[in-house]
């Protein structure tokens, strides 16, 4: 329907997805938590942004990847809680070793080894 | 609706929540809450957009758009209700006839007989050289029955006979079919209440059991739950009510009342008798092709073992659902076609309407367009408004339709075969939805493409007047679709035309009676109580006599079968003839007493009408060939010189017997009847109007007076309305007999109306349908026509200043209407040969291709689109240039 708008949403989103999942693994997080959490494992480098997270969130929720449940938190306040599903977990161990094997590749072209220049 | 709202609130409520904890978090940090708030709610960005690209990962847009879509569709219509009104009420006769007619498609051709696994339900046929024979004699069948591998059951039964049902209440003439025990379970129709024939009731003296059908439980028990095991009188016999068939159940068509037949040789009176119906399942697994020639092996062996009967015979199979529809399949699909053709005009009925309106919408379409529209998506909005409308269309036709409908389920409209009822069920709905949808995506695509089809700068720009100018495009879709509306219109009333044709045709031809004052009805003498064939003469004498002596009967026969009804059929050759086999001839039989000529003013062309000496004759022979056929089921194809009797021969027996010769005083030999030709009558058609007279041969009644197949008809001559006479008729009877009953009382004109009742009512449906499409037609071409004239005002203008005549004007105008329906009719003419040969084998006396119906149409179709075309012409040709010119 909107081709170019999704495409653009595609290339981020092959990482988030994966740093998504991977937080989840770690247990049960509304959206805020999930956020924060990467932020801060990732020593405050990357920074989501709300307006892809919640896409994002839907979406893998779509997927039947994470499951959702309103929950009460401990300030009785009404959040919805995502959690990651046995199909979540599979697709978490695909999308992790696509993403080794991209950062390999490139590593390698940017990095190359001593020997291969000499 | 509530569920998009729910789901979007909930994702305000998870937003407002990480907006919550973000400045929570804040908070906690030191900073002051409102400011904490404010940098929390910079910090997450454009909330509608959130919400916006989140709601598109549901999945529901499209169906959220469509509610949308809806809701503005109706909007819009409501405020063109002229438009909106018009279209839906085109729709709706388009959508309601199809609907009508699908539903009696649904119920005759698509659904399948209500038997358990219908589609192993099958008839065997004999057939013989030439001629299918539809029934099969006794014998024959205990063949196939014993012999056969391939069918898990077999049952043998007679057609459809009338009893005297007495007892309670009036004496009532009813419908019966003898059957063989296990005739509910070979057709898988379990009764309703109590049980079917059990195995061995099919035998004398255990047979006296009746299921009945629900008809004939709800008006003779009144729908008595405890009906089981009450006696039923039927021709003076009591019989038990053992089970009551479901409501639907009705095979043969009309039964009310279904006893065991005699299973055996002497039940069924012989292997030359070919009276009776043969209905099987096919075991798992066998096709028809297999139990075909399965039983072609056997009727093989049959031909070798009794040359005699068999020779020439063998078996036919086929699917008993095919054998059920196969005369009602074509006139049904014709008038589907038929409907469709009226669907189609009414469809580019309302493209046409939609076309004017998209040349009104079009400044809409482009601001939507500005403000970000897509192609796609103005095209889908305009696509939900046509769905819409004819969505509409088809509430409105259903209306119409359901009571088509229920017009069609009485029993006594419509003759087409009722295995299951005509009714809007299920796929009668979802057909006309899927109908409705499609035709509103038909109707509804070509103006919606083309109003997309928009430039921006150019429409915002432009004045009206020359936006309508630059689309030659729409022009040349308007064109086209009366080009279809003409070419679609002459089809139908092509093929009306043809049925009218055919119709009068039927009416003027000669059937060889005079129908006139000729009222018929039926009496069924039970064997029972009338045994001895000396009674039965005595009764007919008796009751002919009181009949005549009625005031206003000129002169009362009796007959076996009527004109046009005759199926009855023997085979005879010339004595002498060296052989048998070719000379053979098959007659149409009748058995008459001698006023019946009169009655039905036949005329005689030579010889002499039967003498009471031979009526004493031919009750002799009938007696001593009853006493023969008793003592040797197998007489042989040889004649016994003491059954010779006479017969008076029609010119075309006569003719095929002896060609070009005086038959009177010959003899010709009928199974083993010596018959001596006493005279020669005129030719009248024994089988129905559309076919040839055949061959006859008139017998005294008194020679076959105790055939339970046919019920003896009267047949009267009245000096009054034929009508006036049947009380006095009846209570005749009565006082004869007050068991008795008559029944089918008609006039002979009835009875010729009869045959023609299919044909009437192809013609009067296809009449109507055609009339429907030409009215559309006419308003379609005159809506093209006003619109194009109204578009080409300042053109118009301009040439009249320039010094163009009216005549110019009025031959433009008229001249663009020519041009159209010129190509129309000549594609119109094109699709009308295929749909004509499609109906030729419902056709009579006309050939498809008559050039008098052709012409007559084309004729009528270019006056009417010339006339449609003359009125905006006319105002054309008063365009005053000066008011034209400053228009703009």
């Amino acid at each position: 329907m909107k081709p170019r708008y999704q495409n653009r949403i595609e290339l981020l989103q092959g990482t988030l997805d994966l740093l998504i999942l991977q937080t989840l693994q770690w247990g049960p997080q509304h959206g805020y938590g999930i956020s924060q959490a990467i932020r801060s494992r990732s020593g405050e480098t990357l920074q989501v942004d709300t307006g892809s997270l919640y896409p994002a969130l839907h979406r893998l929720e779509r997927q039947k990847w994470i499951k959702a449940a309103w929950k009460t938190s401990d300030n009785k306040q009404r959040v919805r809680v995502y959690q990651l599903t046995p199909a979540g977990k599979k697709q978490l161990a695909q999308e992790k070793s696509r993403w080794e094997q991209l950062s390999d590749a490139i590593a390698g072209i940017i990095s190359p080894r001593e020997g291969s220049e000499a | 609706m509530s569920l998009f709202r729910r789901r979007h609130q909930e994702l305000d409520e998870e937003v407002e929540g990480h907006l919550r904890m973000a400045a929570d978090d804040r908070v906690a940090r030191g900073e002051n809450p409102v400011e904490a708030r404010q940098s929390a709610r910079r910090e997450l960005g454009n909330a509608a957009l959130i919400h916006e690209t989140t709601g598109d990962q549901w999945g529901w847009r499209s169906a959220e758009t469509l509610l949308q879509d809806t809701r503005y569709g109706f909007r819009t219509l409501r405020k063109s209700p002229g438009f909106a009104i018009v279209a839906v009420l085109t729709l709706a006769l388009g959508i309601g006839a199809n609907t009508a007619i699908f539903s009696i498609v649904d119920a005759v051709l698509l659904r399948p007989l209500p038997f358990h696994e219908p589609d192993r339900v099958i008839q065997v046929l004999e057939k013989t050289k030439g001629q299918p024979y539809y029934s099969v004699s006794g014998e024959d069948y205990f063949d196939w029955e014993a012999q056969n591998h391939s069918l898990a059951g077999s049952s043998i039964t007679t057609w459809t006979e009338s009893y005297n049902a007495s007892g309670a209440g009036e004496p009532e003439t009813v419908t019966i079919v003898r059957a063989q025990a296990n005739f509910f379970s070979v057709l898988g129709a379990p009764p309703f209440l109590g049980r079917g024939f059990a195995v061995g009731e099919d035998q004398a003296g255990k047979d006296h059991v009746a299921v009945v059908s629900y008809g004939f439980w709800r008006r003779h028990f009144a729908g008595d739950a405890n009906v089981l095991g009450k006696t039923l009188e039927l021709n003076y016999e009591p019989y038990n009510v053992v089970g009551v068939m479901p409501r639907g159940f009705n095979f043969p068509q009309g039964t009310d009342i279904w006893i065991p037949i005699d299973h055996t040789v002497e039940g069924t009176s012989g292997r030359g008798n070919y009276s009776f119906r043969v209905i099987g399942r096919l075991k798992d697994g066998v096709t028809i092709e297999q139990a075909q020639a399965d039983l072609s092996a056997i009727a093989a062996r049959q031909a070798q073992l009794y040359p005699d009967t068999n020779r020439d015979k063998g078996v036919r199979v086929v699917a008993l659902k095919n054998l059920i529809t196969q005369d009602s399949r074509d006139q049904i699909l014709i008038l589907l076609g038929a409907v469709a053709l009226v669907l189609l005009v009414a469809c580019a009925n309302v493209a046409n309407l939609l076309l004017a309106r998209a040349s009104r919408r079009e400044r809409e379409m482009a601001l939507r367009a500005t403000l970000g529209a897509s192609k796609m998506r103005i095209l889908r909005q305009l696509l939900t408004e046509s769905v819409l409308l004819s969505l509409a269309g088809a509430a409105l036709g259903l209306v119409g339709a359901s009571s088509c409908i229920t017009l069609a389920q009485s029993t006594a409209w419509l003759p087409i075969p009722r295995q299951n009822p005509v009714s809007l069920n299920t796929t009668v709905l979802l057909f006309t939805t899927l109908v409705s949808i499609l035709v509103g995506v038909l109707f509804g695509l070509a103006p919606a493409l083309e109003a997309s089809r928009i430039n921006l700068v150019e429409t915002l720009k432009e004045s009206t007047r020359s936006v309508a100018n630059r689309s030659g495009w729409r022009r040349r879709l308007r064109d086209g679709l009366v080009i279809a509306e003409i070419a679609t219109c002459l089809a139908l009333l092509v093929g009306a035309g043809l049925f009218l044709r055919t119709f009068a045709h039927m009416r003027s031809a000669d059937i060889g009676v005079h129908p006139e004052d000729v009222l018929t009805m039926a009496i069924a003498l039970p064997s029972t109580k009338y045994k001895a064939l000396p009674d039965r003469r005595a009764f007919y004498d008796q009751l002919l006599a009181r009949v005549e002596s009625l005031p206003g009967v000129e002169d009362a026969s009796l007959a076996q079968t009527l004109p046009l009804e005759e199926d009855h059929t023997w085979g005879s050759y010339p004595e002498g003839a060296p052989d048998w086999r070719a000379a053979s001839v098959p007659e149409t039989v009748n058995f008459i007493t001698p006023d019946y000529f009169r009655v039905m003013g036949i005329p005689f062309r030579a010889g002499r009408n039967f003498t009471p000496q031979e009526f004493n004759r031919s009750l002799a022979v009938s007696t001593e060939f009853a006493d023969m056929a008793k003592q040797n089921h197998n007489l042989g194809m040889k004649e016994y010189p003491e059954l010779a009797c006479s017969a008076i021969l029609s010119r075309a027996a006569a003719q095929a017997l002896w060609p070009n010769q005086n038959p009177v005083g010959k003899v010709f030999v009928s199974g083993n009847f010596p018959v001596q030709v006493i005279g020669v009558v005129g030719d009248v058609k024994d089988s129905g109007i559309r076919k040839a007279a055949a061959p006859q041969a008139y017998f005294p009644l008194t020679q076959d007076i105790d055939n339970w197949f046919y019920p003896e008809k009267i047949v009267v001559k009245t000096r009054m309305a034929p009508d006036s006479a049947v009380a006095a008729i009846r209570s005749t009877v009565q006082q004869l007999d007050g068991s008795l009953s008559l029944f089918s009382v008609r006039t002979m004109q009835q009875v010729v109306a009869e045959d023609m009742e299919d044909t009437s009512l192809q013609t009067t449906l296809l009449a109507i349908f055609a009339a429907l499409g030409m009215i559309l037609a006419a308003v379609g071409i005159y809506g093209v026509m006003s619109y194009l004239v109204s578009q080409r005002t300042h053109e118009i203008g301009i040439r009249v200043a320039l010094g163009a005549q009216p005549s110019d004007i009025l031959g433009l105008v008229m001249g663009h209407g020519a041009r159209l329906a010129g190509l129309g009719l000549a594609i119109g003419a094109a699709i009308a040969l295929v749909f004509a040969r499609l109906m030729s084998s419902l056709l009579f006396g006309v050939a498809p291709t008559d050039a008098l119906t052709f012409l007559s149409v084309i004729l009528f179709l270019s006056f009417v689109a010339l006339l449609a075309s003359y009125i905006p012409a006319r105002r054309a040709m008063r365009v005053d240039p000066i008011v034209a010119l400053r228009y703009e």
